[in-house]
């Protein structure tokens, strides 16, 4: 499940301009959103939904990473993470994660960031639900490629669709 | 228990309405037709900064639902609800179809028909059924496009936390006719003081190229709109001259894809399916868009 994420094991070289590689270890965080049948993701600064097996999955999958989350995300996620799990918990987590460390967003722009995003993960709920705020990347641009679906049971929703998208000009 | 609050809190609800209805009483401000804008295009409009009109003595932990008596036209009102896991359904839905709610006059265009008998408080809340005084003559794009998904929320809202949430559903007439304009649908989650659900809308009773007279039930085409062309020019669907469209079907998400979307590449065989025919009838099985290709 984890297999891309170990993708980011080291560092990549990045070409700089002048020709010269340089290793860059702030950067590439991995995003974690979730999203309705239309890419919503808040309504009325609300999280559309939740699911507790979502967030155990979640959390099964870090396999050790580093977490980063606001304190509206972390209420939801306190009562189910694991001894010795670390999380950071900060309003300004896009800004401050490190390489390789994972963000789970709700509903915060990326675009932003999108220099910054290496993988981005999106969780379908494969619900409509009323949304004010969408995802603001668009998927079917080139830079980014679906590499990996996969579908289980949430624990409120018959089918929670799992899609892994590379950057693919980082 | 179910049973008990079914029959005791609907009399405290209905005393609790009738004493609210006095004028210095406490009644929620219910929408009015002339503070609601005119349809343009979106399925519901957020009313009073979506904040409901519940108070804080509303705010309790017991779950119960209650109906208002029909009208002497036949129509529905106000209903309200505590939603909590307890009034959920545990059963499949049953048949609604001997109801006929006010200003019924069902008509089928392309193949489909206009009304839906469309639940105040969504079954999947209360698990009711053919309770007259909870279902009116509603659209189909009130019911699928407005209501259900505010239903969804609340519902999926309820099950992960096991709170409750505060709901009422108010059926929006214009005089003596008898069909709604439209819905207010307000709900608050009690637990948390709302930061799980809060929302104040008002869901419009419209069909999107159907005119409606609002009055009898009565309904016709509207001149059609000059075809765009749009679909047949989307090179990721696959138009036939019959004007249908090749979809990729993902039998186990109730998805469906155009045909060259990575989704379809990359779904299972077992749940892979061709589907050629109209994206409506697709939605109307319950299939929904993927979000990346957008069908």
């Amino acid at each position: 499940m984890s297999a891309l994420w170990s993708n980011l094991a080291t560092p990549r070289p990045r070409l700089q301009d002048g020709g010269v590689f340089v290793f860059q270890e702030d950067f590439f965080v991995i995003v974690i959103q979730c999203v309705d049948n239309r890419n919503g993701t808040l309504f009325h600064g609300r999280r559309q939904s939740r699911d507790r097996l979502l967030r155990l999955h979640i959390l099964a999958a870090l396999a050790g990473r580093k977490l980063w989350m606001n304190s509206y995300s972390f209420r939801q996620f306190q009562q189910d993470l694991p001894p010795g799990q670390a999380v950071c918990v900060d309003e300004d987590f896009l800004a401050k994660a490190g390489w390789g460390e994972v963000c789970f967003v709700e509903g915060l722009p990326l675009t932003p960031w999108l220099n910054r995003i290496e993988q981005l993960i999106l969780y379908r709920w494969n619900r409509d639900y009323p949304a004010d705020t969408v995802l603001d990347l668009r998927l079917d641009a080139i830079s980014w490629v679906l590499k990996c679906r996969e579908e289980f049971p949430g624990s409120s929703h018959p089918v929670i669709t799992k899609e892994v998208y590379l950057h693919e000009t980082l | 228990m179910k049973l008990c609050k079914k029959i005791l809190l609907p009399v405290f609800l209905v005393c609790c309405i009738l004493l609210s209805g006095c004028p210095d009483g406490n009644q929620p401000s219910a929408a009015t037709l002339e503070e609601i804008p005119a349809y343009s295009g979106s399925p519901y409009v957020i009313l009073a900064d979506n904040e409901p009109d519940f108070s804080p003595e509303d705010m309790v932990t017991d779950s119960f639902e209650s109906y208002s008596p029909l009208d002497l036209l036949g129509r529905c009102g106000v209903a309200v609800a505590n939603i909590g896991v307890d009034l959920m359904p545990v059963e499949d839905r049953e048949s609604i179809s001997d109801v006929t709610p006010s200003g019924w006059v069902n008509r089928e265009y392309d193949g489909q028909y206009l009304y839906n008998r469309c639940h105040l408080i969504g079954f999947q809340l209360t698990g009711e059924n053919a309770n007259e005084e909870n279902l009116i003559t509603g659209t189909r794009y009130m019911n699928v496009e407005g209501m259900l998904p505010f239903e969804n929320l609340v519902a999926d809202y309820v099950q992960e936390t096991e709170n409750h949430v505060l709901y009422r559903v108010t059926p929006i007439f214009e005089g003596s006719e008898l069909v709604a304009r439209g819905v207010q649908m307000e709900a608050l989650s009690v637990e948390d003081g709302g930061e799980g659900v809060c929302f104040n809308v008002y869901v419009y009773n419209v069909q999107p190229g159907i005119t409606i007279d609002y009055a009898t039930g009565e309904s016709w085409e509207e001149e059609q709109p000059p075809a765009s062309g749009d679909s047949a020019d989307d090179p990721g669907t696959s138009s036939e001259p019959d004007g249908n469209t090749t979809y990729i079907l993902n039998t186990n998400s109730h998805k469906f894809h155009n045909t060259d979307c990575p989704g379809a590449a990359n779904m299972s065989e077992k749940n892979k399916e061709t589907y050629t025919g109209s994206r409506q009838d697709l939605i109307d099985q319950g299939y929904t868009p993927c979000g990346q290709c957008n069908p």
